[in-house]
């Protein structure tokens, strides 16, 4: 095996004549015999192959990805102890690090239209009844006597022509009303309100009124106290500055946090990515052994089996799977996705392993191994298994970014996970519908996918590299 | 035995290098390739003679889009909207409503009811689109034809206040025996089983449109599949069709009424329902309207677009199952669900969108009562949150029921993002609120609507749109022989307050019903209002004129006309 014992051995040959044998010569060496000197420490085909992975900066940093991606799905949760399933409605589609301060108001009460705040309402034209909160805004008018209809509109600009001024908040048909109350989708921010009066054959009449509202973000005692924010509610007065919930990744469309909703989606993915992987590596290496260990015709029926399998369409048996497990309404789809992906995914692994049996199978050191009587049993585990390892285990970092990115690709068509439980998949297809306004729903589960598929890919490249036995002691 | 570093790192650098290269080069290809590809769909459209613009002032055309491929234009088995819509513009029937919603004579001229007896005496200038006159023996086939069981029409129910419909839809009589008679060419009778108030505002449902036997028969069952399969008598002919793809329509030479059909085309380029796109396409002013999603809000108000908002006319609910066998036929349990939601949350925090508005009854607010809006004269009773109560109510449930725990409910809904959005928000809400776990069953429509007609379901988000300008529409929707009643509610006091809307000829005796239906409804909790759907669009500021109406076409270009 190593090159120096060889040339020292081929140099004592060609410098001694042949030594006549004796019987002692046939004795069994004691043990303290001295043996040849190691000109380096001996390594193991592990250890060599650490230091070779060692040297592959590409490698190490995937690898500290995928460290931190685990201690990000396991220990997360426990230290990020937030619901992922919890709506925080105050917050919907939060931005990560968004202004979260609010203040405390009285719970909301139908407005009439004729109560006004202190220091609000007076003056004429379109005035505001009350402090704009993101809880209401009361908006107050004169009437046009010969009016069929008010039409109020928002803006987050300036108007700055009459035929353009935002989005239609409201029609108001009904007689001596000239007044309304906004509660649709209201943010900490500047609006700009107008209101028109029209006639009958809805015709303005008149130029639209304009008018400024900055809304205050609020929030209510019972929102305060559902939601935890404070230790001591009673000590609470209206008019109180409160922190609302953090979000550091934000929220969605529903107020879920985005960081506790990538967590339990890693959850959903990892189990996917590892399981799935492992469990058809191990039923590919099995297969694949056999039928390239005992060969012949054993060997022929079952790759072709293998080719059959190979040729099934996935996405449709995924379906069929989803059909005869009767994953009812609301259930999760995970258990018939992992099935389908180990009955479907085997052949891959399956051919490989078969291609290198048989190849060692037919090496020099196997068939000396035999022709010394070695059993089958001990060819296996002494040559085969250890000169397949190498390729199973880069099959096998090559399988778990596939399996993830499937898990993602079918919950993204909503064929995995049941609401409420959350998948970097599924998160995607939820963030696309807001991924104009509010990308960062899209982004982060999107990121977290490419990061884990990218990690695991470049981890099995440097493992490849590494695992090599051809490339041995390169470094 | 060391590899040569500088060997190494030059074969890196030259690599790199190359890379960059073929990447410059790939990038430089592709972007080539698109500018080329354009270039040649441009080359195309053009030839087949589509304009691409919104709005061509010359030609006096205008561009738009389909929300999907109408399935068949039979007015007589139509059931979509979008048929609806279509037909609309090709098509006239006896009445048909004017650009401020008002009922208004069409082919006919005038109407009179007299009893359970409606005599329409037809217009001289009302031609088919070969120029043959449009006649009552129209009529009378049409209606015949749609109740016939031959054709199955799933609209047929829409004709039973004519005498003997039912019996001829179900076969028990032949089509001859239905009551409708034409009396001469231009007047045409029609014999109704009771007298009704609202048949009237029926009759401009698309199932009541006219259609000529000789031409039916010509087409060998395929009428209404292809433009020249059919014969027009609105305001335009459908002129060409491309199945999934477009639609075109031109202005009918033959209609009588100078004040409609002013645009000379209307191209239907585009069949398509997805925002994203139809926001894209009225961007490139590729077409003259398109529908906003609740994101798009932001990019309409920052490109300084006229945006204007239209109530649909349909009610959005929660409906309970009310059969024997299910949890939700207990009355404070259907109280606990109700209590412990809020509709006004629903639109404000989750929907988002402006036009929509919180449910507070089955009847919507456009609906007519005797001098002004239904809801204006019985105002739905005011509903307001209440975690504790519902909380109450639950307990009282369990109590009856002698359960310690509910078991998981089943909400069944639709498979549209918003549907499973809504889904999701009641998922939690009933969690937070109650404690209850919901599953969420999503289905594709047609799979939704057989799990309801079966019954397999606790709760179901259901929606119900309006087919003529009368409560009416809305109020049989839970009595005990309506098969659309999915929940199997069943009423005694209910069924007495519609027959009392259904058989009365008193305006006021038939509101006064609706306002008691509304209340039992409110009481005995059959369903949970959630929303009054709206649309929030854009229009392209030289399309004037184009009217969206709850009843009817939702779409109507007939009146529209173009403004430089």
């Amino acid at each position: 095996m190593s090159d120096q014992t060889t040339t020292e051995h081929d140099s004592t040959a060609g410098a001694r004549p042949i030594r006549t044998l004796r019987p002692v010569d046939f004795e069994p060496l004691p043990a303290s015999a001295p043996s040849a000197g190691m000109v380096r420490p001996s390594r193991s085909y592990w250890q060599d192959a650490w230091a070779r992975l060692k040297a592959n900066r590409r490698a190490i940093a995937s690898l500290y990805i995928i460290v931190f991606l685990m201690l990000f799905t396991f220990v997360g949760p426990l230290i990020w102890r937030v619901d992922p399933a919890l709506q925080d409605v105050d917050q919907i589609s939060q931005r990560p690090f968004a202004d979260r301060s609010a203040v405390l108001v009285v719970p909301f009460e139908r407005w009439e239209g004729i109560s006004l705040e202190q220091g609000f309402g007076d003056g004429d034209g379109l005035r505001l009844a009350s402090q704009p909160t993101t809880q209401q805004v009361r908006l107050l008018w004169d009437a046009v006597p010969e009016a069929s209809a008010y039409r109020l509109y928002r803006n987050h600009f300036e108007p700055q022509s009459a035929l353009v001024l935002g989005v239609p908040i409201a029609s108001i048909t009904r007689d001596g009303v000239h007044w309304y109350e906004d509660r649709l989708d209201l943010r900490a921010r500047l609006y700009y309100y107008s209101v028109v009066a029209v006639d009958e054959l809805a015709q303005p009449l008149g130029q639209p009124q304009t008018i400024v509202a900055d809304v205050r973000r609020v929030i209510t005692l019972d929102e305060v106290v559902a939601r935890g924010l404070t230790e001591d509610p009673a000590a609470l007065q209206p008019g109180d500055a409160i922190e609302l919930s953090l979000h550091p990744l934000g929220t969605d469309y529903l107020g879920r946090d985005m960081l506790a909703r990538l967590m339990a989606g890693a959850r959903v993915s990892l189990f996917i990515g590892l399981l799935a992987p492992l469990m058809y590596v191990a039923i590919g290496v099995l297969y694949g052994a056999t039928a390239g260990f005992i060969g012949g015709k054993v060997d022929q029926v079952m790759m072709r089996f293998a080719d059959f399998v190979v040729a099934l369409p996935f996405l449709l048996f995924m379906i069929l799977f989803q059909v005869v497990f009767g994953i009812g309404p609301g259930e999760s789809g995970i258990v018939p996705m992992l099935i389908a992906l180990v009955v479907l995914s085997w052949p891959a692994t399956s051919r490989l392993v078969r291609g290198q049996i048989l190849q060692i199978r037919e090496e020099a050191y196997v068939n000396a191994a035999r022709l010394l009587g070695g059993s089958h049993q001990y060819l296996i585990w002494r040559h085969m298994i250890p000169n397949t390892l190498g390729v199973i285990l880069v099959t096998l970092t090559f399988a778990v970014p596939a399996a993830i990115f499937t898990e993602a690709f079918l919950s993204f068509i909503g064929m995995g996970v049941a609401p409420p439980t959350a998948s970097w998949g599924s998160m995607c297809n939820e963030g696309l519908k807001t991924m104009l306004t509010h990308p960062h729903e899209l982004i982060f589960p999107a990121v977290m996918i490419s990061m884990t598929v990218l990690a695991f890919n470049l981890l099995g490249d440097g493992l490849r590299d590494a695992l090599d036995a051809k490339m041995r002691s390169s470094v | 035995m060391k590899p040569d570093r500088s060997v190494d790192s030059r074969l890196l650098s030259a690599a790199g290098r190359q890379l960059i290269v073929f990447t410059l080069i790939s990038l430089l290809g592709v972007a080539v390739l698109m500018f080329a590809l354009n270039w040649l769909a441009g080359l195309t459209s053009s030839a087949a003679g589509g304009s691409r613009a919104a709005v061509d002032v010359e030609a006096n055309t205008i561009t738009t889009y389909l929300r999907d491929e109408p399935p068949q234009m039979n007015s007589m088995i139509a059931t979509d909207a979008v048929s609806g819509m279509i037909l609309n513009h090709v098509m006239e029937g006896l009445l048909r409503y004017d650009q401020f919603g008002n009922l208004e004579g069409a082919v006919a001229e005038r109407w009179e009811q007299n009893g359970s007896e409606i005599t329409f005496w037809l217009r001289e200038d009302s031609l088919w689109s070969d120029g043959q006159p449009v006649t009552a023996h129209d009529f009378v086939f049409a209606w015949r034809n749609a109740l016939s069981p031959a054709i199955g029409s799933q609209y047929a129910f829409i004709l039973y206040p004519v005498l003997n419909a039912e019996k001829v839809n179900n076969g028990e009589l032949p089509l001859e025996s239905l009551g409708v008679e034409a009396v001469d060419d231009r007047t045409f009778r029609v014999t109704l089983e009771t007298p009704i108030a609202y048949f009237d505002r029926m009759v401009a449902f698309v199932t009541f449109l006219p259609a000529r036997e000789d031409f039916y028969n010509a087409t060998n069952g395929r009428y209404g599949a292809d433009p020249h399969e059919m014969l027009y008598n609105g305001p335009y002919m459908m002129t060409s069709w491309v199945h999934g793809s477009s639609l075109r329509l031109e202005k009918n030479p033959y209609y009588w009424d100078d004040n409609r059909g002013l645009i000379e085309v209307i191209n239907f380029a585009h069949m398509t329902s997805d925002p994203n796109t139809l926001l894209n396409l009225f961007k490139d002013k590729q077409i003259v309207m398109a529908d906003l999603g609740a994101t798009m809000l932001d990019e309409a108000m920052l490109q300084g677009w006229q945006i204007q908002s239209f109530q649909e006319g349909t009610v959005f609910f929660i409906e309970f199952n009310h059969r024997d066998e299910r949890l939700t036929r207990n009355l404070n349990l259907r109280k606990a669900f109700y209590l412990a939601q809020d509709s006004g949350e629903l639109v404000n925090r989750v929907i988002k969108l402006p036009g929509y508005l919180p449910g507070e009854s089955l009847f919507p607010v456009w609906l007519r009562g005797v001098d002004d809006s239904l809801r204006d004269e019985f105002p739905a009773p005011v509903y307001e949150r209440n975690i504790e109560l519902a909380r109450e109510y639950l307990q009282r449930a369990l109590d009856e029921l002698g359960l310690e725990q509910l078991p998981q409910m089943t909400l069944l809904t639709g498979d549209t993002p918003t549907s499973r959005m809504q889904a999701e928000y009641y998922q939690e809400v009933f969690k937070r609120n109650l404690g209850v776990d919901v599953i969420i069953d999503s289905q594709i429509f047609r799979q939704r609507l057989e799990k309801m007609t079966q019954g397999e379901f606790d709760m179901v988000m259901a929606g119900w749109g309006p087919d003529y300008d009368d409560p009416l529409t809305f109020a049989d929707l839970f009595t005990s022989w309506n098969l659309n009643n999915r929940g199997r509610y069943a009423s005694d006091a209910l069924d007495a307050q519609v027959r009392i809307a259904q058989s009365s000829l008193d305006t006021e005796e038939r509101m006064r019903a609706f306002g008691e239906i509304q209340r039992l409804i409110y009481e005995d909790v059959v369903i949970i209002p959630n929303y009054e759907r709206g649309y929030v669009y854009v229009t392209d500021p030289r399309l004037r004129g184009m009217v969206r109406r709850v009843i009817g076409a939702e779409i109507d270009f007939t009146y529209a006309w173009i403004e430089e």
